[in-house]
């Protein structure tokens, strides 16, 4: 059996194509699309490591070759930058000139993060075997995650407020489960939606037992092709989204069983509430797909449930762990939410931007489910016929291409840029209650970071 | 022909169960209506949208109502009486009715206001009035425990008690649903209904965010970690269901912990809760814990034997869908500690035609049918003896009429 790693570069949250350089034949021409939404890809500094590699992608023909594409780490890939000298974070007056690369900023909770991982994966994979290789898929590649770090970040940048000298326990539980939760919410979300089936998109199923139902559209003629690759389709099919629903559902109970076990009434309500934003998120964006009608405050609204709500409470519970004062616990919060509505933005804009190299063109893969974000909203306030051709549900050949020269041409982009930067401007002000220190400057590095994405 | 919800049946907590479907409807001749707790109820119906969150209930008339009439509640009061004619769950829990209405408005709001789609999903979902046993066991240890501290009204936090299990347990089955959905198995799918799957898991976890959002509020750190370690149960038994399917080596050890965790666990939880929001000792608490765990194992039993036993009058239906899926429950179990044949033909995972009904028929030959009744039973005894230690009045009664009503759906 032939087993080879295509490497792909893709976009945080979003489609991309790539070709899938096999050599068996249906695959070698074949375009792979597949969804991959928001994986933490923040990357480790030795180029290469996997940080998640939950999503294999499998595609196959018939006599098993198998193709496996991984996922890759975004941010190494696309800045091309050298990693900083830790030394230099320390220097307050240095402004980097190089492009930031996340490795650096991470470098001062590199450890922790080491730590995170690796308990991450004992306390998934310790229910069950069959959880087990997931865990190590998951957590055992060696990555960063954003998230915790963000925790540890904020955490050592209060401890010096009340001269804490480390990390409590707490604290790094509060990072497992944030990471937990994380993960369980991207896990869910992958759960199959055929109605993309419909829309021509490509499913890959992710079964940890490396089996793999894929339905293939080919973008010229709109053919379905479904792949079975061991006669038992349908059985792996169904596998793949129940593993999928119990691995979540499972993290989503660990972390909730974890919070309960901190015993700290405020932090546990704060937490609580994220669950409950993310599933609210989800079916604001599921009932309002198209709707065209969708205002920018909604958006943010909605923005803030899916990504940035667990951002600021991660920011807010590490502060109240370090039991700094209330008010340097609400900065906290507005840093985290901020940030993580700057970084959704900045999502949302790369989805039109980054070009994919293979087909020269975007992969626009919010757009095509109808999930209508800050670019497109901004353009259809100046561009009529955009409304017209998303409502259409993109029925036409070419349409969607065209949506997107729209989107383009409309100014959508640029005043999502302004937006992006707008809600970063806040993040950096909610430092200003922070000492002076590499961990703080960790933080605003983080926000610039991201902005670097659409530079 | 507008479907409407047959309000007042009394069904089972999970699995199977029977009514006669009184309607008067032009069709003019009784249903025999067989429904699954699990999956909430049979009949897809498409609601706003496309949503497909949960089934509901459909027959003709809403007058289905079980044969036994429900009991005069004021001799429920005499506990010298035993019941000769069989046990309705209308009138064990009549006692608590007005509480059970309460809550089935909370709900309605607590769910729908998020959102217009699942507004009308929480009409499906909680509107079809059929009795909520867990909530129901909530408010009758709650009032029962309450006797002991002299305390005269359920607290709000009761309430919100019997809400949040009954918000978990509509999220599990809709879950449930979701892995269970055999529709999905079989080739290419319509659209709709696969577009259920991704909105029922979204649903699904909506609740339990909601659940785990109110739990957080009622600022009790036993009671939270007490919820949560059923949340946690809950994917725990369906992860080791899901691994052991087929596995003739499963122990009966293994299923009762698989059953606890699946069934048994939240009812545990609840009566503690309740026991635990009403102030009485410790050791009540635990008592209450005990009655709850050993009336869901007896429950979950009693479910796994009416699998194989109800084929008969089923509509349209196949018996023996666990066994079927490779669910090894305690009749099988049992089975295949004297049929060896069992095993084979479950391990070729009812590969040849009548390969399936061949092994049930072996199950219920070897006694396999029979040795379950007897576990039922003893972990209905268990369950009866916990209750010693609440004074008598009619909210214990209850509590024993549910360890018996469930025994009855197999007798």
């Amino acid at each position: 059996m032939i087993s080879m790693t295509c490497r792909i570069d893709y976009g945080r949250t979003g489609f991309d194509l790539v070709p899938c350089g096999c050599s068996s034949n249906p695959c070698g021409t074949s375009l792979v699309r597949f969804s991959v939404r928001n994986y933490a890809t923040w990357a480790s500094s030795n180029g290469g490591t996997r940080r998640y590699g939950a999503r294999k992608l499998v595609c196959s023909r018939p006599e098993f070759a198998q193709c496996r594409v991984f996922s890759t780490q975004t941010p190494e890939a696309m800045l091309n930058a050298p990693t900083q000298d830790p030394a230099s974070l320390l220097d307050v007056k240095s402004k980097p000139s190089s492009p930031i690369s996340v490795s650096s900023l991470l470098e001062v909770v590199a450890d922790d993060l080491q730590t995170l991982n690796k308990n991450l994966q004992s306390i998934v994979g310790a229910e069950n075997p069959v959880l087990m290789s997931a865990a190590e898929q998951i957590f055992g590649a060696g990555g960063k995650g954003m998230r915790p770090a963000l925790v540890f970040l904020v955490s050592r940048a209060t401890a010096d407020i009340v001269g804490l000298k480390g990390h409590t326990t707490e604290h790094r539980r509060l990072a497992e489960i944030i990471e937990m939760i994380h993960t369980a919410s991207l896990i869910h979300d992958d759960v199959l939606d055929d109605s993309d089936i419909r829309r021509g998109n490509v499913i890959i199923r992710v079964s940890w037992e490396y089996l793999c139902y894929a339905t293939i559209k080919l973008l010229t003629k709109k053919l379905i092709f479904e792949f079975n690759f061991s006669g038992k389709e349908t059985v792996h099919q169904i596998y793949g989204t129940r593993v999928a629903v119990l691995a979540g559902d499972f993290m989503f109970a660990q972390s909730s069983w974890y919070l309960a076990n901190l015993e700290n009434l405020e932090v546990i309500k704060l937490i609580s509430q994220v669950i409950k934003d993310f599933a609210s998120g989800e079916i604001k964006q599921a009932s309002s797909l198209f709707d065209c009608d969708v205002k920018l405050e909604e958006y943010l609204i909605k923005s803030y449930y899916k990504t940035a709500s667990l951002i600021a409470a991660s920011t807010k519970g590490a502060a109240i762990f370090s039991g700094v004062d209330g008010s340097v616990c609400e900065q906290m919060f507005e840093y985290g939410k901020n940030l993580g509505l700057s970084f959704q933005v900045v999502d949302d804009i790369l989805d039109f931007t980054q070009s994919v190299e293979q087909l020269g063109k975007p992969a626009v893969s919010d757009l095509v489910k109808g999930n209508l974000t800050a670019p497109v909203i901004f353009a259809l306030e100046r561009e009529p016929k955009l409304r017209d051709i998303i409502e259409s549900e993109f029925c036409e050949v070419g349409s969607l291409d065209e949506a997107v020269k729209l989107v383009k041409r409309g100014g959508g982009i640029e005043r999502a840029q302004a937006l992006a930067k707008e809600k970063a401007d806040l993040a950096i002000q909610s430092l200003q209650c922070l000492p002076l220190s590499a961990f703080r400057l960790s933080l605003e590095g983080m926000v610039k970071y991201n902005l670097e994405r659409i530079d």
